[in-house]
């Protein structure tokens, strides 16, 4: 066929496709998650969720089981959202003897009805830095939390939690306004920093959390004693609140949000290539085997009960545990054991399309075995292939989470069955995190719906006869 | 010997069922088999239209499978110009097929539903790769159609068949083998299946261009009226045996074994005073199974005439009643004399 004719077919099929509804809807859904793929590095809340899911260190900043930000509509107490803070203001002050201090002041402005979780102090130290932490509240008070002195560092990351190292401190600052007798049934590790630092200086403090809002100084101060060779820089501060991300985290304070978009690249692929490939074998091998009949019939039924009867999971076991898991072997052996599925329907179906008088008509033209199945007979059987493919494409998501399920998932990826494999084990519904739940499991399921629907159209408009109905 | 292109003898064949391998070996009687054309022969003259007439199951279509090379035969042979083609390998198969042809009966089923005419007419010029460019196939494809009279041709390429009449489909299936040039065209049928009033249309055009042409056609009918006005020599076939050949003319007016009576008998004649008149037809009965046919003359179940010897006694081959004419009834001047 010549490439004007396909043409011409594409851009036919093309408007009887724009009629269709429920294929414009999917085909839409499915651009955009094609979209989100493509710009995945610009849309990431956290760049490095791909590289860094199972680094602790990566996430450490972060509130653990921490509902999505957009709760706070909802609820009255309004939680403190997590915020990243890096605008600083930096001071210096030269001392006698070449020395200097250096000061890094960031602003929190501080709205919520409920207390930080916990406020970390980042900053890149070189040299043998000297460093006080202090935080300055909107009521002139401030509160030295925290003094340390860091050696031999070559521009290495220093990190202050407040909520652990300035516990003393902050314990001392509510011994000024309690009394000891208010006090004795707290220590120093029982409050909360936060609730200390962010609440109005007051009798009562202690029982009743009251915040005060508004601009909080965060303030960083080293001296520097050979400027030449020391110095710090690049200072930041992460606020834990109570909320975090578009989607919460889960238990292991990782950004739910980063996990499902870094893990859409992978649904997509292990749903297309699995379903693609192995509906594409089972229907050629129905094809055949009904096509050809006798012999050949028989063989290739035999082979096909013998593989539709292999277990998958142990065959798997065995594979993950003599090879390394990786997300390609893992479409591969689902290829080997998924392209049955589909065997068995065709068969049937080329069975009754062999006996039409045009495969007859076609073989007294002369055609070839190899035109009349691809011709005549495949054809017939897309529509068919594509709902095919529509089902197995989450059947293959859900597949990939089961073998997460028994740790031979590819440990190097996110993937939305991992997600949720996670959520499995962290008691997640239990415990009523939802949103570590629902939006994996919705994820899936769209991505099913969107391939139904775009094969439900095409069903209609490969099928010529119905268009008329 | 008159320039002779298809030329068949004792052509077998026979059908198998399908036993499984348990089947196989548990039963150890005899395996039925269905004897769908049992030993015949004929010639077709270059530039004829032979008739090949039977009730369903008399294996008339088999017969048309077999010279077409759907099928492949027990036994026999099938002489395409002079050369043996019962034997053919793949690449000679697909070169037979380009001369010889096939019009199926039903112009609906034969034709892919999910091609438009274009693609229908196009596909033969494909698979023998005849028009190097779409320009040349699309003129190609314009003169074929126009051949059976479909203009303007353009208008219907980009059809689908289920947007045809009976009529047009036919003729989109007559365009789909001209297209090849063949010399022999195997026509099933080809108008059963279309209106009354389409039909003569219809084989008016298949004899134009079995004339423009010089084409030569196995026209397989159970329908005499239209042997009788398309075909110059006809077969009348029984359980897939050939019981009378001869001319046409002859044939429908002079027949001479029972069976081609009864079948001339059962044609119904649309003439004033004929209603409600139900033809009393002389034969009984339904065709016997293909998988049993009864011993001795094959017809003598149902045949008004038979005698004891004719179920007891050896099969009558095809006798010679001169100008050509043969039949396969032994009791023939008798019943010539009865009648």
């Amino acid at each position: 066929m010549s490439s004007g004719d396909t043409k011409f077919k594409l851009s036919e099929f093309w408007n009887e496709f724009k009629k269709e509804k429920s294929g414009i809807v999917g085909l839409v859904i499915l651009l955009l998650c094609l979209l989100v793929v493509i710009f995945e590095p610009l849309i990431l809340p956290w760049k490095e969720a791909n590289s860094k899911w199972r680094d602790i260190n990566y996430w450490q900043d972060n509130p653990a089981s921490a509902p999505p930000e957009w709760t706070n509509v909802f609820s009255k107490q309004k939680a403190p959202v997590t915020q990243r803070i890096t605008k600083g203001k930096r001071e210096e002050v030269e001392l006698e003897g070449g020395a200097k201090m250096v000061t890094y002041t960031l602003d929190y402005n501080y709205t919520a009805d409920k207390a930080p979780l916990d406020v970390i102090f980042h900053i890149s130290g070189t040299g043998d830095i000297p460093l006080t932490v202090s935080i300055e509240r909107p009521d002139g008070l401030q509160v030295e939390l925290f003094q340390r002195f860091e050696q031999g560092l070559s521009n290495q990351d220093i990190r202050i939690s407040v909520d652990n190292d300035g516990r003393e401190a902050a314990f001392a600052f509510i011994k000024q306004y309690e009394s000891e007798l208010a006090l004795e049934d707290y220590s120093s590790t029982s409050l909360r920093t936060g609730d200390i630092l962010f609440s109005i200086a007051q009798t009562g403090m202690a029982k009743e959390f009251k915040p005060l809002k508004g601009t909080y100084k965060l303030i960083a101060q080293a001296m520097i004693l050979d400027p030449a060779n020391m110095d710090i820089s690049d200072p930041y501060v992460v606020v834990t609140g109570s909320v975090s991300g578009i989607l919460g985290t889960d238990d292991s304070k990782r950004d739910l949000a980063s996990g499902l978009i870094a893990g859409m690249k992978w649904a997509l692929m292990i749903g297309f290539l699995t379903s693609i490939v192995s509906v594409l074998i089972g229907v050629l091998y129905g094809i055949i085997s009904a096509y050809f009949g006798g012999k050949v019939d028989s063989v290739m039924m035999f082979i096909y009960q013998i593989v539709n009867s292999i277990p998958v999971l142990p065959v798997l076991i065995v594979i993950s545990a003599i090879f390394k898991p990786n997300i390609y072997t893992l479409i591969l052996v689902m290829i080997i054991f998924f392209w049955t599925g589909s065997v068995m329907t065709v068969r049937s179906m080329a069975l009754q399309i062999k006996e039409e008088t045009y495969i007859e008509a076609a073989k007294a033209l002369g055609a070839t075995n190899r035109r009349i199945i691809f011709r005549h007979m495949v054809p017939l059987l897309i529509p068919y292939s594509f709902a095919s493919m529509a089902l197995s494409v989450p059947s293959a998501i859900v597949y990939e989470s089961s073998v997460s399920l028994l740790g031979l998932g590819d440990a190097t990826i996110v993937t939305w069955g991992q997600i949720l494999h996670d959520a499995m084990q962290g008691a997640a519904v239990l415990k009523g995190l939802w949103w570590w739940v629902i939006p994996p499991g919705l994820a899936i399921a769209a991505m099913g719906m969107t391939f139904a629907f775009i094969g439900f159209s095409m069903d209609k408009i490969l099928h010529p006869k119905l268009q008329t109905r | 010997m008159a320039d002779v292109i298809v030329h068949i003898e004792g052509l077998k064949k026979y059908f198998e069922p399908h036993q499984s391998l348990i089947q196989s070996i548990g039963k150890s009687g005899p395996k039925k088999v269905i004897k769908a054309v049992d030993s015949i022969s004929f010639d077709i003259v270059r530039g004829e239209i032979f008739g090949l007439i039977g009730e369903s199951g008399s294996g008339k279509t088999t017969t048309g499978k077999l010279v077409m090379k759907l099928l492949d035969p027990t036994e026999g042979v099938i002489e395409f110009n002079n050369e043996d083609v019962t034997k053919l390998d793949k690449a000679g198969v697909i070169e037979y097929r380009r001369k010889v042809q096939m019009i199926f009966q039903d112009p609906y089923a034969s034709m892919n539903p999910r091609f438009k005419i274009r693609d229908v007419l196009e596909e033969p010029l494909i698979i023998h790769k005849i028009g190097s460019s779409f320009d040349e196939r699309q003129k190609l494809i314009i003169k074929a159609l126009e051949e059976v009279k479909m203009m303007p041709a353009e208008e219907f390429m980009g059809r689908y068949p289920h947007m045809l009449s009976g009529g047009q489909r036919q003729r989109v299936a007559t365009a789909r083998t001209l297209i090849l040039n063949p010399s022999l065209l195997v026509a099933d049928e080809p108008v059963s299946m279309i209106d009354l009033s389409t039909r003569a249309e219809i084989l008016a055009m298949m004899k134009d261009v079995q004339e423009d042409l010089g084409l030569s056609y196995l026209y397989i009918t159970h329908d005499l009226s239209t042997a009788r006005y398309f075909t110059d020599r006809i077969a009348v076939m029984y359980l897939g045996r050939i019981v009378e050949m001869g001319l046409a003319d002859d044939i429908i007016d002079n027949p001479l074994h029972p069976y081609t009576q009864a079948l001339i008998q059962a044609v119904p004649e649309p003439n004033a005073g004929n209603v409600g008149v139900v033809k009393e037809l002389p034969i009984f009965g339904e065709i016997p199974s293909p998988a049993n046919i009864p011993s001795g003359c094959r017809f003598h179940t149902r045949c008004p005439y038979a005698k004891p010897e004719c179920e007891n006694e050896a099969e009558p081959e095809l006798m010679p009643a001169g100008n050509g004419h043969f039949h396969a009834c032994r009791r023939w001047d008798q019943i010539k004399r009865a009648l």
